[in-house]
């Protein structure tokens, strides 16, 4: 029964704590175990509270632990988990070498949203039509995972595990995304489609390659929003390694993509439409990235 | 028009509510808040159709809770929207319901001194169901054996029967209709489907009712009428009117869905007389999506002519569906058949419409009221005659609509006037030549991926419902204003019509000033309530300036009068020898005798004269009704872009036109235009609440991220739209004034569905022409062509 459930009360009680470091936000996860989630940007999690798909007895918010916002450019790049999607999409280092990122973020277009939510909220959230995962997946980021007992380093392509799942494990806290540096020649692109901008995507798509004359010598195609999770296509990958650039292979590509990814039909738009659409926007984001390679290269 | 001629009609000051709603300190009803207040709750059905065998508010009570049930509130059948007279008011309702007919149907109200307690204390009735058949189709519900949504309504003091779930039916018949389609020369028929679509106000109905000491109450209130939610609590509660105070509130938008009383407005009243406390409901998104939705139309047009397109019959049968409950079917359908017989001139036409019962969101006034889906028929047929006779459209509509000297009907048969103010020809000029309508592509030409295309639709919307009749009207439609001269020179104007937010309001008070010969600034709009202002119908019909500012002129007419004899006297002259003219330097209204050049005074002046020689105050407090109920017109030209892989539509630019007579707030007026634009695109391409057929469950489950309105992302850049009025003065308007905001939105589906034809040569006859409905449609004209053209050589071989 849906029809009393609502975006605005929060009827449940719920203790917030906002720790000033780390060590503190570990201690405590570590005290409150399962009765505590944490809270990014808030503009998934605060909704699930007043919907009460999620009703924790605390709530940490991590938005005082300065040290999780800062992007760093060094050799890759290097987003703090709660550099917000508004922060990251003007970031100069992502808006020069990783163009899908930027696009990605872009794509939320409600400035709120854009303000508020973070970019490893939007990961954890793990929905399957985060607008960031293709892009991130595409990229082969790295999620560095800290929590008291040490940290470790997750693969973006290990990072989701279902529907609002993610490899995170009790007590850990993701501190921040590490993109590797593009290699020369690389090129990018992220599409998205929705029934308006400012939507939910119907179908998704981040796509980087790398172009050594009219050669693709590397390529990873990621897709949103038609799977339980965000995915990658191998095979469609498979399809372009090493392959001539052209309408011919990316065509076949987008086909064998519009082929693996398994959509359903829901209020957003139906299974065959994003078959149909996904062909489209791969084939549309391979070109344009396959364009911006070259456009690199000229520089 | 944009004069010249006016002091403060038509000027560009900033709108008196501007600041206040920029910087967030403006108090709309979701704002208001009272000393020892509670929150209340509404229970709502999970179950599109279902008696109430039994209800325990036990638990609820025992958390500290209030609870409303059926059994504590007034039986007595209402109409929550009381525009209508009674012979034409079905009256189906009750505070709380007994019978759960949609989903989200108020059950229950419960208030405590929390919302957040409320809300548990809601979770903890129980309520035991019978579930009925649910019906969620037009179809479904006509059929013999259907479960009865009602059984009778209440019409006039006496109960009426409903059969088949009919709520409603209304027949217009002109001319004799067999006679002409026998004399047609060609005869083309279609349907036509709309949507049924959420009005996407910005602001959530809100109320908050304080009980009083002595026995009444104060309401603040989302609401298009002030006085008719004081009339029918009044009603309802049985309480005498003097102590049922009503507030004027700013209102977050609407778009006709508070042009009744909110249904959580007397359950809020109930819920504070019961509490003994202030209450206050503020409504969810969720809620406020299951309590209102426009008209959705099934529309089967024929149209009979000559060999020249010269139309000489036309039939129509339109069906809509009511949902739950019946708020305006009557207006409703009456206005439809009207709008359809005042675009085009036909001398037979027959209209037969049909309102039908489902277990559904109940239908209500948006935007428009029936236009829309009359145009969209009515405009995309009109532009398929014209293409199967090679005319341009322009023409062949110019050739046949309803102008000068005709009959317009302003929303149905009750309400007709002669046009006596006509800008179509300017219009559709002038609106062709900035979209570049000669340039435009020939339909079905284009064979790339992106292909253009430019619509045309033309149409109006009606300026209020007034007549000319002295009884039997079918509906209440009378303004009142108080002016009343401060102290200092400055105005008080008192009016309780409601503004939409289109800045109607404003316009009023540059109504008043041009009147006064005082600047805009010195016409102040002031708070009031039911107990201070006179009666106003509702801000509905377009009715806003053309008929509250006739009402706000005719008490500025008689204060100025009363300035001038007043002004005479001291200024020892005639009073025929003086004129008032606002003086920017001065900041103030100065009254002078053009031809003894030394014989002048300030308005202020003069009140300061009276006030301190104990003469009085001067005002005056004027009620009216229109006689006429001129046609507002407007041009819509948009240009599209298709994806014809993607299947979706762009809109690239538009060319929008408005006749409404003379522009009291250009600035204002156009963004109208534009913002109908927005809403027509909504409406055309992408706005469909869907209902599960077997549950009768909202399929967005009223979230509204699933119930997706356009915004600025899709509207065409600033520059790409074009908004242009006519030069037309309307004799029976305020300063030539008439109405504009509802047409803003009437032809816009047609002129999408006109610029898809142009841009892929296919028709589409259902809105919204969505993606997946624009691929189909590709992919059934692919294979068509396919089958058509028989294959001379070998299909080409891929490299």
């Amino acid at each position: 029964m849906y029809m009393n459930t609502n975006t605005r009360i929060i009827a449940p009680e719920f203790d917030f704590a906002q720790p000033k470091s780390l060590d503190e936000g570990f201690a405590l996860m570590d005290e409150h175990g399962a009765d505590a989630r944490l809270i990014a940007g808030g503009t998934d999690l605060l909704v699930q509270m007043k919907m009460e798909r999620i009703s924790p007895a605390w709530v940490i918010s991590l938005a005082r632990i300065d040290e999780l916002r800062a992007i760093t450019a060094g050799k890759g790049l290097s987003l703090g988990a709660m550099a917000s999607i508004k922060e990251v999409s003007v970031a100069a280092p992502v808006k020069a070498g990783y163009a899908a990122l930027a696009e990605a973020c872009n794509a939320y277009s409600t400035v709120s949203i854009m303000l508020m939510g973070t970019i490893g909220g939007n990961i954890c959230n793990a929905s399957p039509a985060a607008d960031t995962a293709p892009a991130l997946l595409a990229f082969d980021a790295v999620a560095v995972v800290k929590s008291a007992r040490g940290s470790r380093r997750v693969a973006m392509a290990d990072f989701f595990a279902g529907p609002g799942k993610s490899a995170l494990k009790p007590g850990e806290i993701l501190t921040a995304i590490e993109l590797p540096e593009p290699a020369a020649g690389s090129g990018s692109a992220f599409l998205k489609i929705s029934r308006v901008v400012a939507d939910i995507s119907q179908v998704c798509v981040g796509v980087s390659l790398v172009r050594d004359g009219d050669r693709i010598t590397d390529c990873r195609i990621a897709l949103g929003s038609v799977a339980p999770t965000p995915i990658r296509i191998a095979g469609a990958e498979a399809a372009l390694g090493g392959q001539k650039g052209g309408d011919a292979v990316f065509d076949k590509a987008a086909e064998i993509a519009a082929r693996d990814i398994k959509p359903i039909s829901d209020a957003r738009a139906s299974e065959s439409y994003r078959r149909h659409a996904a062909r489209i926007i791969v084939r549309d984001a391979l070109k344009t990235a396959w364009q911006r390679a070259a456009e690199g290269a000229a520089k | 028009m944009l004069s010249t001629e006016f002091k403060s009609v038509g000027d560009a000051s900033w709108r008196k509510d501007g600041i206040a709603k920029v910087t967030g300190s403006e108090k709309y009803a979701p704002d208001v808040s009272v000393d020892r207040m509670w929150f209340g709750r509404v229970l709502r059905s999970p179950h599109a159709h279902a008696r109430i065998k039994s209800v325990d508010t036990s638990a609820a009570e025992a958390l500290g809770a209030v609870c409303l049930t059926f059994a504590d509130v007034p039986q007595t059948r209402y109409n929550e929207r009381i525009v209508s007279t009674p012979p034409c008011l079905y009256r189906d309702r009750t505070v709380v319901a007994d019978k759960a007919r949609h989903v989200g149907e108020a059950l229950v109200g419960v208030a405590a001194p929390t919302e957040e307690l409320a809300e548990k204390a809601l979770r903890a009735i129980k309520i035991e169901y019978e579930v009925l058949q649910v019906i969620t189709t037009m179809e479904q519900a006509r059929k013999d054996g259907a479960e009865p949504i009602h059984d009778t309504v209440l019409l006039d003091g006496k109960d009426k029967p409903i059969v088949n779930n009919v709520a409603v039916q209304r027949t217009i018949d002109v001319g004799d209709v067999e006679k002409g389609f026998a004399e047609a020369e060609y005869v083309i028929e279609r349907s036509f489907k709309t949507s049924r679509i959420y009005h996407a106000q910005m602001e959530p109905k809100s109320v908050v009712c304080r009980p009083e000491i002595d026995g009444g109450i104060t309401v603040w209130a989302s609401t298009q009428s002030i006085h008719n939610t004081r009339i029918l609590l009044g009603q309802i509660y049985d309480i005498p009117l003097s102590k049922v105070n009503v507030k004027k509130v700013m209102l977050g938008g609407s778009f006709g869905s508070s042009i009744q009383m909110n249904s959580v407005t007397p359950i809020c009243v109930g819920l504070a007389l019961k509490a003994g406390h202030p209450v206050k409901i503020a409504t969810t998104r969720e809620e406020d999506m299951h309590d209102h939705v426009r008209y959705p139309s099934e529309i089967k047009l024929k149209l009979g002519m000559k060999k020249d397109g010269t139309l000489i019959a036309g039939e129509m049968h339109a069906n809509i569906d009511v949902g739950a409950h019946n708020i305006q079917a009557f207006p409703f359908l009456g206005g439809l058949g009207g709008f359809w017989a005042s675009l085009y001139k036909l001398p037979n036409m027959k209209y037969v419409g049909t309102a039908v019962y489902t277990n559904k969101t109940p239908s209500c006034a948006m935007q428009g009221f029936g236009a829309p889906q009359a145009h969209f028929a009515v405009e995309c047929l009109m532009d398929e005659i014209a293409h199967e006779l090679g005319a341009d459209p322009i023409d062949f509509k110019l050739n046949q609509y309803v102008g000068l000297g005709g009959t317009f009907w302003g929303q149905g048969p009750a309400s007709k006037c002669i046009i006596r103010s006509d800008g179509v020809p300017e219009l559709l000029k002038t609106g062709a030549e900035l979209i570049g309508w000669d340039k435009r592509p020939k339909p079905g030409s284009q064979t790339g991926r992106m292909r253009k295309g430019i619509g045309m639709a033309r149409g109006f919307h009606t300026s209020g419902v007034g007549h000319a009749k002295a009884s039997g009207a079918e509906m209440i439609d009378y303004s009142g204003a108080i002016v009343k001269l401060n102290e200092d020179g400055t105005v008080d104007l008192i009016q309780s019509l409601m503004d939409h937010g289109g800045g109607t309001n404003h316009a009023i008070s540059k109504i008043v000033a041009e009147e006064l010969g005082v600047p805009t600034h010195m016409v102040g709009l002031s708070p009031c309530d039911t107990r201070t202002s006179l009666y106003d119908v509702t801000t509905h019909a377009t009715r806003g300036i053309y008929a509250g500012g006739a009402a706000a002129l005719k008490a500025a007419k008689e204060v100025k009068a009363q300035i001038i004899d007043w002004a005479a006297r001291v200024l020892d002259v005639l009073p025929e020898s003086l004129v008032i003219e606002p003086d920017e330097d001065l900041g103030q209204g100065v009254i002078y005798c053009p031809n003894l050049a030394e014989r002048r005074m300030t308005v202020g002046e003069l009140a300061r004269y009276l006030h301190l020689n104990s003469l009085g105050t001067i005002s005056s407090s004027q009620s009216m009704r229109q006689v006429n109920c001129p046609p507002a017109y407007v041009s819509y030209f948009v240009e599209v872009e298709v994806d014809t892989d993607t299947g979706q539509i762009h809109t690239r630019r538009a060319a929008l036109g408005s006749d409404c007579g003379t522009v009291v707030n250009p600035a204002l007026a156009s963004g109208q235009l534009i913002g109908g634009l927005s809403k027509g695109q909504g409406y055309a391409l992408t706005e469909d609440n869907q209902w599960d057929p077997e549950t009768g469950e909202l399929v967005s489950k009223g979230f509204w991220v699933d119930g997706k309105t356009p915004s600025m992302s899709e509207s065409p850049k600033v520059g790409d739209i074009d908004t242009h009025f006519a030069h037309t003065y309307e004799p029976t308007g305020p300063f030539g004034a008439k109405g504009l905001g509802e047409a803003a939105k009437n032809p816009a589906a047609a002129a999408f569905g006109n610029a898809v034809y142009n841009a892929l040569g296919i028709r589409f006859y259902e809105i919204p022409i969505t993606p997946e409905k624009v691929l189909a449609a590709l992919a059934a004209e692919k294979s068509t062509k396919s089958r058509q053209a028989a294959p001379k050589a070998p299909a080409p071989v891929a490299e």
